[in-house]
């Protein structure tokens, strides 16, 4: 459930620091979908000495927010956290599908689960040591686990609430204790935790930063710019979101495990903040700057895959950018509008808005391709602009006024003002509404506002089809008067909601089985329209010359810690 | 400028037998560069009045609408609007640029694939919309508080002098940018006033309102002055009332000063537009403003900066013609009144 | 003249409070900036929500609210931003400071030095094409878009000719001075010219308005019968009194630069400043850096407002009554 901020324009000089996930952007598939560069093969050789040391410095318009790996919840500081935290299970680190893989970490290895899927039993690994010298113990995993609450961590209530004594955590934070919840035997060196209900995902989530494994004497408060030690190949010396973040090598890092968590080859990395992502590409071409966080101006794209080619690496996504659509609300809470405008909509079209067919590819689906459940159906093929004016007399919305929110980055005011100039056409009275990126997210989720229709983005948290069809269109998701309603379109249909839940049951017996009723609900879900998918964006890295062995992760981006500047 | 500047009233050799508007009428005819630049003003506003004559009948365009997938004549040969890059990894989509051809994208084409020509000069009546009514608007409210603040002084002018210096010490910037972001997603409702969100009234009454204290208080330090002249003396003595002292006696004195600032407020008021477009927070799309189409032409800059280039260019040639005019409405009426521009 | 100063003080600070009861206020009234939210993150629990609302105090009355930050920003000076949480406000603003006197004592130098000539110059050419031609000039500088003309000044520099002309041009951003004095004035030459030129303009403007003026007075009058030459005239005695409003002026702008007006300029060439500070917790919506930021900035503003007024009243004590 991330999402990313803007994408590839140039404007938007403003930061996308705020949101709380806001984020990065991606790179590099598998082996090379179309990018280049010579790097990248030399994931399974094991370490190469002779890349070793050297500092990496990375640009970005801002810091993140909160240095707090529990807290934060922006792709641009997932991604560096895999160099610096742990937690029971990762996801491999390394390029390609296999990234989806997940390994275990700082268990020895991966968890026996009871008979009921209710209860998950880790092995400690021993000998793993934090930043700060002391071992990582079962007490530390504990506290941990109890810190995700106390520091309200934003997904404390959702993907981590179906631990026992999770509710009551949730709700008076400063009292947490999971002590049914979380069990840890000393003697035996495991850590046990049980589930209220089965869930089938539960392993992915604790892969992810907000179940990092930190010293269990962390201060129960977000840490903010307060660097914490934690159990990676890098540490933090030091953080300010409007100057630099720099990370030294962990001194008492040893290799335990390569695929879970791979020593890193720069001695230092530095990530500077304060340049425009022109400024940025301009100091890359340069060799000033290593890598570029910010979506690439679009002015550059075309400069950038020509004489740079061999420095410019392109990856699939798994996020999709989206028209929520307003379903309580007229002209949208007639199915026959809202599927007016899914006929209308050329995706070509908008797809050139985010720097072409290159870099985005037209989406039919809600689920983006690679994400467990996608089907291949495309049941809005070709805009339609006849059909869309028809079904728009048949609701009986033509000449209703409409407006169209969208944030203020460049790709966001094209698409925005494609859609509205679309609107006009198949007989509305469009509008577009243009609102500062850092509150476009949180003014949309709020039925307060009355938004009828907006242009968003959602970056898969881990890989499931529920990250996408459940959190966005179920009506647990839908909170009318917060500002935290990620079903933005308000949409919710019952039949729907249990069939979602029947796949979630069926994901723990039969995944194959699982997969295909999530193509179903999506199939109808495109069909009710709600939402409109646009497309799969790309992601572009650009890197300096000196750089090499990129690897692209599916779920964290790029391995920051693997890149070669030696 | 400080508030506590006397501005001196009308100095202007007194002919006989003619009003002092009507002298200050010869005197900007005789003015040459008065003239040439109130020439060339009206020049651009006719251009841009017949922005549709433009894009209907030598363009033939609407430069309202997305023509993403359109396709154009360059040569002889038909091209699209949009190019997606095929060299290297192909990755990119660049407009096409200026082809010299009025019937086909004169200036090349925005990221819309609209002709960038005719919305330019769509652009220009919502920028000289904006710049006069602004000015107008500001000078009307300004003229009332500042004399009604200097005319009666005492606590009315303590708060009305407090008030613009609230508004005076806020930065310009920061002052249009916390309003618009309010304004421009919920609107405005004062009262019986509704200005609803997008609409071209919020970037005209946000600018009116940033710059009142600046015209406000030389006119109030004017009227203070007028306070201790006999005239008024004279008008209290016949028992006239406030109202009717203001409207006929100290009125008429301080026009020549607010008329002095129209033009340059004008430009200035065009210039923060443009400037708050670029912070993204002035005319709303599909309208457009030179604003904006700088702002537009911005995240092309590598690629097409003609776009960003012309608008400029509109803004400010606009900007000095209103400047060199001003200049010859000040000499001709008040020669001594001290205006200057904002960063 | 106590009396006038403390009045003068106590009205700033009733201005100072004033706006800063407007920033809170307008922040409250804006939908979508809850901070609790865009930390929460996507789909947060409302019960987190609520216990992330209440370690920012949110679920305090406005005016608590209002008396806490304050106490932050001026009692304990620990004020913490909202968007990126355990960043100090007051250091950050400390830390643009030097960034934007460095920008704008540069900017003024070369503002002056060429308002003065150029005014001057015009004016005593009055009646020469001289004149006509240094005031266009002045227009110019008066009537471009300075974000424009810093972006175009960028595209040249750094794309068009930076392979020729300009490949002396460093990329955009800030040297501090203590750590290269060259490189320091080569990052900050470009922004000098492009706020000069708008400055350089107003001057020259305002200061060959003055000149004519005096040169109209008596006591002008009074050294041409002496027989002084027009050149002694015109320095010694009708330069000096038309530089009064020129330096009281200049306390004015100069103020209102410090305090971080000159956000375009920062903005364009990436200079961390007072100014893109501002803009960038505007931006973030980020209420305690505005807070600082903006009054940070009313008060050099009404600061130097007071001082030109004071400095005034002591010229002619009939202000003082006013």
């Amino acid at each position: 459930m991330k999402r990313n901020l803007p994408i590839a324009a140039g404007a938007a000089l403003l930061a996308l620091s705020v949101s709380a996930c806001s984020g990065a952007s991606s790179p590099a598939g598998p082996a090379g979908s179309a990018g280049t560069a010579g790097a990248s093969q030399a994931s399974s050789a094991g370490f190469q000495e002779q890349h070793k040391g050297g500092t990496l410095r990375l640009q970005a318009k801002s810091g993140d927010g909160t240095l707090d790996p529990h807290i934060n919840y922006s792709n641009g500081n997932w991604q560096i956290f895999q160099a610096m935290y742990d937690g029971l299970l990762a996801f491999k680190k390394v390029g390609g599908e296999a990234s989806y893989d997940l390994v275990p970490d700082l268990a020895e290895a991966m968890p026996q689960v009871s008979p009921d899927g209710r209860s998950y039993t880790f092995t400690l690994r021993k000998g793993v040591k934090f930043a700060g010298g002391g071992e990582v113990t079962a007490d530390d995993v504990v506290a941990s686990f109890e810190r995700i609450y106390k520091v309200s961590g934003p997904t404390s209530g959702t993907f981590y609430a179906g631990i026992v004594g999770a509710a009551a955590c949730v709700k008076k934070p400063k009292e947490c204790t999971l002590d049914k919840g979380v069990v840890a035997d000393k003697a035996k060196n495991t850590i046990t935790i049980n589930l209220v209900e089965p869930d089938s995902e539960f392993p992915l989530k604790l892969a992810l930063p907000h179940a990092a494994v930190l010293p269990k004497d962390t201060p129960d408060k977000d840490q903010g710019t307060k660097p914490i030690g934690g159990t990676g190949p890098y540490t933090a010396v030091s953080y300010d979101p409007n100057k630099e973040l720099k990370l030294v090598r962990n001194p008492h890092f040893t290799e335990w495990s390569r695929e879970a968590q791979p020593q890193g080859y720069p001695d230092e990395i530095v990530y500077s903040y304060g340049l425009t992502a022109e400024a940025a590409v301009t100091a890359v071409q340069n060799g000033q700057a290593d890598w570029v966080f910010d979506p690439l101006p679009a002015d550059r794209l075309s400069e950038i895959g020509t004489k740079y080619a061999s420095q410019a690496h392109v990856n699939q996504l798994s996020a999709f950018w989206y028209l929520p659509l307003n379903t309580n609300l007229a002209p949208f809470d007639k199915p026959e509008a809202r599927q007016a405008l899914n006929w209308a909509i050329d995706r070509q079209a908008v797809v050139k808005m985010f720097g072409g067919a290159n870099v985005a590819q037209p989406a039919c689906t809600l689920l983006p391709p690679g994400i467990p459940g996608h089907a291949d159906f495309c049941d809005f093929p070709q805009p339609d602009l006849a059909k869309a004016k028809d079904l728009v007399q048949q609701s009986g919305t033509a000449g209703q006024e409409v407006a169209v929110v969208v944030s203020d980055d460049e790709v966001s005011k094209q698409i925005g003002e494609y859609v509205r100039s679309t609107l006009e056409q198949i007989g509305y009275q469009a509008k577009l509404k243009v609102i500062s990126t850092n509150i476009h997210f949180t003014y949309i989720q709020n039925d307060k506002n009355k938004v009828q229709a907006s242009v968003s983005q959602w970056y898969a948290d881990y890989p499931a089809a529920s990250d996408f069809l459940h959190v966005l269109l179920s009506c647990a998701s839908f909170r009318s008067g917060s500002d935290s309603s990620i079903n933005i379109s308000g949409y919710c249909d019952k039949d729907i909601d249990a069939r979602m839940a029947e796949a979630m049951t069926l994901d723990r017996t039969d995944k194959n089985a699982a997969n295909a009723k999530w193509g179903e609900i999506d199939r109808d879900l495109t069909k009710a329209s709600p939402i409109i998918p646009l497309f799969t964006p790309k992601q572009v890295d650009f890197v300096s010359s000196r750089v090499g062995n990129y690897q692209f992760h599916k779920q964290f981006f790029m391995l920051v810690s693997q890149l070669w500047v030696k | 400028m400080s508030g506590a500047e006397p501005v001196p009233a009308v100095a202007a050799p007194v002919r006989p037998g003619a009003g002092p508007w009507r002298q200050a009428a010869t005197r900007i005819l005789r003015n040459r560069s008065a003239m040439t630049a109130g020439a060339g003003l009206f020049l651009i506003a006719l251009v841009c009045l017949l922005a549709p004559v433009y894009a209907g009948s030598i363009a033939h365009t609407d430069p309202f609408v997305s023509n993403i997938s359109g396709t154009t004549v360059v040569g002889g040969q038909e091209v699209q609007v949009l190019q997606q890059s095929t060299e290297g990894l192909g990755l990119g989509v660049t407009p096409i640029g200026p082809t010299g051809d009025p019937g086909h994208y004169l200036l090349g084409a925005d990221n819309q694939g609209r002709d960038v020509m005719a919305r330019l000069l769509y652009g220009g009546r919502n920028s000289l919309l904006i710049g006069v009514s602004s000015a107008l608007l500001c000078c009307a409210l300004a003229t009332v508080l500042g004399v009604v603040a200097g005319y009666f002084g005492g606590w009315i002018d303590a708060v009305l002098s407090r008030f613009f210096d609230v508004i005076w010490a806020f930065p310009v910037y920061l002052l249009a940018i916390c309003l618009s972001v309010v304004l421009l997603t919920s609107g405005l409702h004062l009262g019986p006033v509704h200005i609803d969100a997008g609409s071209l009234a919020l970037p005209i009454v946000i600018i009116a309102l940033i710059y009142v204290p600046y015209v406000a208080r030389p006119l109030r330090g004017q009227v203070m002055a007028l306070r201790g002249k006999e005239f008024l003396h004279a008008a209290v003595g016949l028992g006239a009332s406030d109202l009717r002292i203001m409207r006929r006696e100290v009125l008429p004195n301080i026009l020549p000063t607010v008329v002095v600032f129209l033009p340059l407020m004008t430009a200035l008021n065009m210039l923060t537009e443009s400037a708050l477009s670029f912070l993204s927070v002035g005319v709303q799309s599909p309208d457009a403003s030179w604003g904006t189409i700088i702002n537009d032409g911005l995240a092309l800059l590598y690629t097409r900066p003609m776009i960003t280039i012309a608008a400029g260019l509109f803004v400010a040639l606009t900007a000095v013609a209103l400047n060199v005019f001003g200049d010859g409405v000040r000499d001709a009426l008040d020669p001594n009144a001290r205006l200057r521009g904002g960063a | 003249m106590i009396g006038y100063i403390l009045r003068r003080f106590g009205a700033a600070v009733l201005v100072l409070f004033a706006i800063s009861v407007l920033v809170f206020l307008i922040f409250f009234a804006t939908p979508g900036v809850d901070p609790a939210a865009r930390i929460a993150g996507k789909n947060a629990d409302p019960a987190t929500l609520e216990q992330v609302r209440a370690s920012f105090g949110f679920d305090q009355p406005l005016p608590v609210q209002y008396l806490m930050m304050m106490k932050h920003l001026f009692v304990s000076h620990d004020l913490t931003s909202f968007v990126n949480r355990g960043t100090l406000v007051i250091p950050q603003i400390m830390d643009a400071v030097p960034v934007t006197l460095s920008l704008v004592v540069g900017a003024a130098v070369i503002w002056m030095v060429l308002g003065v000539a150029m005014g001057t110059l015009a004016g005593a050419m009055r009646g020469t094409l001289v004149d006509p031609l240094v005031m266009l000039l002045g227009v110019f500088g008066v009537s471009l878009p300075v974000y424009w003309l810093g972006e175009v000044v960028n595209l040249v520099t750094q794309k068009e000719l930076h392979d020729s002309v300009f490949s002396w041009v460093p990329p955009l951003g800030y040297v501090p001075l203590s750590q290269s004095p060259g490189q320091w004035a080569l990052h900050l030459l470009l922004p000098w010219l492009t706020l000069a030129l708008l400055y350089a303009g107003i001057y020259a403007r305002l200061l060959r308005g003055e000149l004519i003026q005096a040169l109209n007075e008596d006591y002008v009058r009074t050294a041409r019968a002496k027989g002084l030459s027009e050149r002694r005239i015109l320095i010694r005695h009708a330069l000096r009194c038309s530089l009064i409003p020129i330096v009281s002026l200049f306390g004015l702008d100069f103020g209102a630069l410090v305090g971080g007006a000159a956000l375009l300029t920062e903005v364009v060439f990436g200079l961390p400043g007072v100014g893109k500070l501002t803009y960038q917790a505007l931006q973030n919506l980020d209420l305690p850096v505005i807070m600082g930021t903006v009054l940070y900035a009313a008060f050099f503003v009404v600061l130097a407002n007071a001082v030109v007024d004071v400095l005034y009243a002591r010229l002619d004590p009939r202000v003082r009554r006013a």
